[in-house]
Order: structure tokens, then C-alpha cells, then sequence
């Protein structure tokens, strides 16, 4: 099995400058498609789904393997290395953007500049961090994921779970979008939001963008800004976007910064 | 007009589910009374927040990771699991429909969220899941129990099967204890003839009396005695077969008038012979004693009377069914009595070769007649098989090899015996353990005339052989202690190449006898012999 059909990745595109989209947690590549065609003409685009969501080979999710977010990472260093690019910008959303500062402390050589789009190193808090959550709130999120409500699963899983019962609503919720495996999908979040990667931040060398949304309960703005002050060459963009996918809810405004960023030019 | 809003206003407001519209941005708009009423909460209080706002922890970081990037992405998401969160601060469980709406330019102009409650369906499905969670539990127990079934039931099985061969053993314990006591109880009888004419004997000598009348007595109760030994070897598969080239039609038809005695006037015996019939290799003796055994079971069958039939067949027996009877496949002579009778249940025809199975009542039979005549065909490399059908009759052949090499001349019966009893003048040496039998031998071979030199072991007889150079027969007993016979004619013959050699023994399994038959090499005179064998055997060795 090669990582590149491992991790579904798809490579558009006709610039020479490699960018790699990683999506967060709860959905797929999917989630860049309106960010992407902004850059198409400039850069050499790679997409890819992590292991358990998306097109991604399912066989291929090692529970010891992916029980840190440094597994993903070495799927990230390993897709790079698979494509023979060094010295692009990685585009990571939520829980991607730390996957991609543990990658680029990794092998520094990868990214030359990181662009996090509402990461958080720590949901929950710890003294004087504020995460946003508290461990009880972590837990009972972690607790009625396993309660495993048909409901849920129906949602999380649309096409894989299927509902033989009731075929219209299959139908309806049959589309390529983040797709998930549910068992996959509770890990990862039990990965995700019990992560600790503060330490990681001061080890990367790249230039980093935070893009913080408005009014997200997942990565509140003290988060993002923690981020960026921990970061040697952190920039701080707080965004008139609210929630927590400003690439779907306001994708110009995300692309605008994006690129001031990445040009130069102050947001 | 107004009451048509009146009506439409009310169906909003008191809908079966909740109805909000939000904006572009995500913002509520308007809420039905249903959904404020379900929160808790003013209508006030709602407008301007987000729907995430209302739902709990979980809700509020799946509706953002999942539900809100689907919507994005397909314009709606259906019956999504959520709860909200009421004012006083207690879950609601929800189902959420949510679509965006959007003008003709593309531009989406609200969101509509419908909401259902599903306090009762979340319920449901709790208690569908701890079925489910039981029942697999359930399952699993089932599982472990019948596994544990199959070894408890294979345990039984297994005890039920040791117990009943355990009765089994126990049934023919007893039936070898009624039979050793008959057999003790004729022995006692022969033996009493026996001493009581040698006592006799005794008297009458001191007397210078007749005595010869007594000694017949004591001969025929010994050669009584010799015969029951023999009957006894039968059934345990240790007799020595002597086999010899022969004609299985010839033997019948001898045979014919002894059965007709034997069967009496209700059984019509009939045979069918076939022509051209191969010849087999078999004891003869034995093989009439077989045909005499199944014919006697047939007239035990047939009470009433009825019809018995031996009949003579060429046969194969392909590879299928001698693999699956265990026999070599190939050309066999097959000797079949069928009868009349009652027949055979399965059950009885499964055990009818159990040694001491009978279906005859106490005292009339010992269940030894088929076991006697299974022993015989399967010594002789043959295949013995039943067929039976209650109230109709039973068939049972027996299937003996072809043999291929030239006919046997038939020895002539002799009539009589001759008077005068084979003698000679040579010098025999003889070697036997038993002191006793020694003496008795040796004053045997004397009175025929020979010379004999006694040796007690193979020590003794290996140095009178070297003292006496005018021994020309070697007459040995097999089992001895130290250096048996075979080992001392081994020895004996490297000296003495020349040297005859006859072998005797009461045992039949023992260094010169080969599965049972004779080794055609050796010469062996059974024990116990009378005179008239033994006077005919030594001189037929020497004369070879």
C-alpha cells in the first residue's frame, strides 16, 4: 500500500510552490474546496484525507499507531516525502494545524511557512491556560460520543453506516462529504481533544499564520493568540468570520489573508 | 384573509416542532412559541444568538466540526441527534433538520431549522441499545453454555461408553467363568478316568491281571482331553493352521451327509456349486468345522424348519469394499449358508462375532460358534460378512483368497489304522525341560525301537551332540528357558548340517510358527502327541 493511496491524495494545480491542505477533525478535503481555487495557478496543491475519514484506505488505521496526533504527522512528513517536496506552505485546519507544527518541528526542511486555521495546542484548560473547556466538558463530549446514539452515528457516518430501514434517508444523507468510519471517528476525537501540544509551538522555525474566527467555541480567540505568542515567527489574524470553518463560511475573507500572508503584506 | 393568517400564524406557532429561521450569518431571526416553550426560554432571549448556543458541549463541537461544514457544503443536513439545553439547565434531546434557503442569484437569504423532539425516541433507542448490549451479552453466555454443553455432553458420552464397556467385559468375564468351569468340570472327569486306570493298572499289574482294557480307558480319556485343548486354541485364534491346497466343491460335497445327520429331517439342504471354482488355501478341518458352525446356527434359526443352502462362487472384491473391510482387494472363493430362519436385528448382526455373544438361551450355546468361525476366516487372510433380514433369513459367506499354486493331490482317508506303527533304529537326541514329559518321550521312542540320548536345556544337548556323532535326529521342544529350540537347531545345524530337526511344543506362538502357520521349512509335532503320531512324524523326518 503506498501513502499516497493510503491517504487519498489528490495533487491539482500548475504553480511550482507545493501547498498541502490538511482538514480537521470531522471532515475531509472536501472542506478546502473553496479556498483552493484561489491558489490553483500559483501552487502545486496537495490534498489528502487522514486515515479513518474520507477516501482514506481504513484497513490502513493502526490504533496504536494514530493514538497521537505524531502519527498523523508522520503521514504528513512520510506524503511529502512520497511527492519529493520540500520548502512549501501547509495549510491546517483545527486539530491540523498542530499536526502540521509537530511535523514541520520534525523535519523543518518541509514548510516554509504554516498557515493554522483556528488551532487550539490544548483544549482543555490548565491553571493559568485557557483551552475553552473544561475536563468535565471534555468528558462528557468524550461520554456521548460512546453512548453511541443511532442518531449520531447516522450523521458522522452517512454513507458507510447506510440505513437499510430507510432508504430515502439514505439517500438524502449520501453525498461525498465527510465521510467518517464512527469507531475511527471516536478515537480521533478522544486523540484530539485530550491533546496536549504546547511544547511543541516554540520548536517551529517556520513562518506561521494563525486565522482565528470570530466567536469559536472550539478555539476561543485567547487560543489563538496564545498560539501565535508561543510561536517564533507567529502572526495573529482574527477574522470577521464566526464558528470554526472559516474556509466554508467565508472562504474570500480567509483567502484574502491567506495570501497577505504569504506575500508579505501585513493582514 | 385575516383568519387564513390567524390559521397560518397558529401552525407556526403551535407546530408540532420547533421552527427557527436565522440569517445569513447564522443568527437567529425568528422562533416558533413550540421551540421557546420546549427551551424555556423568551423569544427575546433567542433572537440574535445561534442555534449552536443552545446545545450542549458535545453538540456545540459536533454541530461546529461536523454538521456546519455539511451544511456548507450540500445546502442541508437531516435528523441529526442533538440536545439542547433548556434554561433551567436539563438536556432536551433533539432531531435537526436544517436547509438554507437561497434566491435566484444564489445568495442564501436564511437558514430553516426545524427541530424535533425526541425525548421518547432517544429513549427508545437507549433501551434498544441495552437490548441490544443484553441480548449480545445473552448471546455470549449461550455461547459459553454450549460450549461447555458439547464437553459435558462429550464427558457423558465418554462415561456412558466406559461403563458400557465395562459391562461388557464384565458379561464376558462371565461367560469365560461359566465356560472354565465347564471345561475344569470335564477336565476333572477325563482326569478321573485317567487315574482311576492308572490305579487300576497298578493293582492289576502287581496282580499279572489283564490290563489292556484300562489302558484303552486312559488313552481315550487323554485324547479327549487333548481335543478340548484344541477346541479351546480355536476360539482363541491361537490355533496352527494347516493349510493345504484345496477344492471348497469337493469339501461340500463330503460334507453333505454329515449335515443332513446333523441337521435333522425339517432342514432341506440344498447346494449350488459353482463351476470352475478356484482352488483356496485352508485348513481344511477347520474350514469343515466352519461350514458344520454355520450350519448348526442356521438350523438354531429354524425352529420350524426351512431350507439351508451352501452355495460356491468365484468373486472379486474391488478396492472401494476392501478398503472399507480392511482385506486385501483381489480374487477370492466365497462359501455362503443361507437359511430360512428368524434372522438378524442390526444390533444382534453387529455383535454376532463378539466372542461369547449369543442369542440362544442359557445352557445352549456358548456364544463361541461364530467368534470360533470369524477367528479361522481371519487367520486365514479371509472376509466374513452378514446379511439378514428379520423373519426372512440370514446369509453369511465366507470369502477365502484364490489360490494360485497347482492342485493338491486328495490324500487318500486312511481306513484303520496300521497295526504295525513306523519304527527305526536311529539314534534321536531329545531335548525337553519337562522332566517328566522327558522320560515319558524318551520311553516312547525306545519302544519304537530307537535309541535316545536325554538332554534337560540346550547346554546339555549341544555336548551330547558333540559326544554322540551317531545322533541323526534332533527332536526338541520349542519354549525353553535360556536357549530355545529354534537357537539350539540353529546351533546344532552349523555342526551338524546333516542333521535332522523335528520341533515340538504345546504353546502355537513361538519361534517357529509364523502368524499362526506352519513354517513350511520346519518340521513340528503338536503336543501332546499320541504314539501312533509320534512314531509316524519321527519316522517321517528322519526319512526326508
Amino acid at each position: 500500500m503506498t501513502t499516497l493511496r493510503r491517504n487519498n491524495v489528490k495533487v491539482i494545480g500548475s504553480g511550482a510552490k507545493p501547498m498541502v491542505f490538511a482538514h480537521g477533525f470531522g471532515c475531509d478535503q472536501n472542506m478546502w474546496r473553496f479556498v483552493t481555487p484561489a491558489f490553483e495557478r500559483d501552487y502545486r496543491i496537495v490534498l489528502f484525507d487522514h486515515v479513518g475519514c474520507g477516501g482514506s484506505q481504513l484497513s490502513a488505521y493502526d490504533p496504536q499507531k494514530y493514538s497521537s496526533l505524531e502519527g498523523y504527522a508522520d503521514d504528513v512528513i512520510e506524503i511529502c516525502r512520497a511527492l519529493d517536496l520540500t520548502h512549501g506552505v501547509f495549510v491546517g485546519h483545527s486539530v491540523s494545524a498542530m499536526i502540521g507544527a509537530i511535523a514541520s518541528r520534525k523535519e523543518p526542511d518541509l514548510f516554509d511557512e504554516l498557515v493554522m486555521i483556528g488551532p487550539s495546542p490544548r483544549y482543555i484548560d490548565d491553571r493559568e491556560y485557557t483551552g475553552g473547556f473544561s475536563e468535565a466538558q471534555i468528558h462528557e463530549l468524550l461520554d456521548f460520543l460512546d453512548a453511541n446514539h443511532m442518531g449520531w452515528s447516522q450523521a458522522m457516518a452517512p454513507v458507510i453506516m447506510g440505513n437499510p430501514d430507510r432508504p430515502e434517508l439514505g439517500e438524502e444523507l449520501t453525498n461525498s462529504f465527510c465521510m467518517t468510519d464512527p469507531e475511527i471517528a471516536k478515537k480521533f476525537a478522544r486523540v484530539t481533544f485530550l491533546s496536549d501540544n504546547r511544547a511543541d509551538l516554540p520548536a517551529v522555525k517556520a513562518r506561521c499564520l494563525v486565522l482565528q474566527c470570530s466567536e469559536d467555541v472550539i478555539a476561543p480567540q485567547s487560543v489563538g493568540e496564545y498560539v501565535s505568542r508561543q510561536l517564533p515567527n507567529g502572526e495573529f489574524v482574527l477574522l470577521q468570520a464566526t464558528g470554526h470553518c472559516p474556509n466554508l463560511s467565508a472562504p474570500e475573507e480567509t483567502v484574502a489573508a491567506m495570501k497577505a500572508f504569504l506575500e508579505g503584506r501585513p493582514g | 384573509m385575516a383568519q387564513e393568517l390567524d390559521d397560518l400564524e397558529d401552525l407556526f406557532e403551535n407546530a408540532p416542532c420547533g421552527y427557527v429561521s436565522a440569517g445569513a450569518d447564522g443568527r437567529i431571526s425568528k422562533a416558533n412559541s413550540t421551540f421557546c416553550n420546549w427551551l424555556g426560554r423568551g423569544k427575546a432571549e433567542l433572537v440574535g444568538r445561534r442555534f449552536q448556543d443552545f446545545l450542549n458541549i458535545a453538540g456545540k463541537i459536533y454541530y461546529e466540526t461536523h454538521f456546519a461544514p455539511l451544511m456548507r457544503m450540500q445546502g442541508f443536513f437531516n435528523e441529526v441527534a442533538l440536545d439542547l439545553v433548556r434554561a433551567d439547565g436539563s438536556p432536551l434531546p433533539v432531531l435537526v433538520n436544517v436547509v438554507e434557503r437561497r434566491d435566484e442569484a444564489g445568495n442564501l437569504r436564511f437558514v430553516r431549522i426545524t427541530v424535533f423532539n425526541a425525548s421518547d425516541r432517544r429513549r427508545y433507542e437507549r433501551e434498544l441499545l441495552e437490548a441490544r448490549r443484553a441480548a449480545e451479552k445473552a448471546n455470549a453466555e449461550l455461547m459459553e453454555l454450549n460450549r461447555t454443553l458439547e464437553e459435558r455432553i462429550a464427558e457423558a458420552v465418554e462415561a456412558r461408553l466406559k461403563s458400557e464397556g465395562a459391562l461388557r467385559q464384565a458379561q464376558k468375564m462371565e461367560a469365560v467363568g461359566q465356560l472354565t468351569g465347564g471345561i475344569a468340570h470335564d477336565f476333572n472327569n477325563m482326569l478321573a478316568v485317567i487315574l482311576s486306570s492308572l490305579n487300576l493298572l497298578e493293582r492289576r499289574l502287581a496282580k499279572g491281571e489283564d490290563i489292556s482294557r484300562y489302558i484303552a480307558a486312559a488313552r481315550d480319556g487323554a485324547n479327549r482331553a487333548a481335543s478340548l485343548t484344541q477346541r479351546l486354541l480355536a476360539f482363541s485364534r491361537q490355533q496352527t493352521l494347516a493349510p493345504q491346497p484345496l477344492n471348497a466343491n469337493q469339501m461340500v460335497a463330503e460334507m453333505s451327509e454329515l449335515l443332513r445327520r446333523t441337521l435333522g429331517e425339517t432342514v432341506q439342504i440344498e447346494t449350488v456349486l459353482a463351476g470352475g471354482l478356484w482352488q483356496v488355501f485352508a485348513d481344511k478341518n477347520l474350514l469343515e468345522n466352519a461350514v458344520v458352525n454355520l450350519a448348526v446356527n442356521a438350523r438354531d434359526a429354524m425352529p420350524e424348519g426351512g431350507r439351508l443352502t451352501i452355495e460356491t462362487a468365484n468373486c472379486h472384491l474391488d478396492e472401494a469394499y476392501a478398503a472399507e473391510h480392511a482385506i486385501k482387494p483381489g480374487q477370492y472363493v466365497m462359501i455362503a449358508v443361507t437359511d430360512t430362519g428368524t434372522g438378524m436385528t442390526p444390533e444382534v448382526m453387529a455383535k454376532a462375532f463378539d466372542p461369547f455373544f449369543t442369542t440362544k438361551g442359557p445352557g445352549k450355546g456358548t456364544g463361541l460358534g461364530l467368534s470360533q468361525v470369524f477367528g479361522f476366516v481371519k487367520q486365514s487372510s479371509g472376509h466374513i460378512n452378514i446379511y439378514s433380514e428379520v423373519g426372512h433369513g440370514t446369509t453369511i459367506k465366507i470369502y477365502l483368497p484364490r489360490f494360485y499354486g497347482a492342485a493338491a493331490k486328495a490324500p487318500k482317508r486312511k481306513v484303520g489304522q496300521d497295526l504295525a506303527l513306523p519304527s527305526g533304529r536311529e539314534v534321536v537326541l531329545l531335548v525337553e525341560d519337562d522332566q517328566q514329559v522327558l522320560s515319558l518321550t524318551a520311553q516312547m521312542l525306545r519302544d519304537l525301537g530307537y535309541g535316545v540320548i536325554e538332554a534337560h536345556d540346550g547346554t546339555e544337548a549341544l555336548e551330547a551332540l558333540a559326544a554322540h556323532p551317531d545322533i541323526s535326529l534332533l527332536f526338541t521342544d520349542v519354549v525353553m528357558p535360556e536357549m530355545n529350540g529354534r537357537r539350539l537347531a540353529e546351533e546344532a545345524l552349523k555342526r551338524r548340517p546333516n542333521l535332522k530337526v523335528l520341533f515340538t511344543t504345546g504353546y502355537t506362538r513361538n519361534a517357529v510358527v509364523h502368524n499362526g502357520v506352519l513354517d513350511p521349512a520346519v518340521n513340528l509335532l503338536q503336543k501332546p502327541a499320541s504314539l501312533e503320531q509320534l512314531a509316524a512324524k519321527v519316522r517321517a523326518v528322519l526319512d526326508s
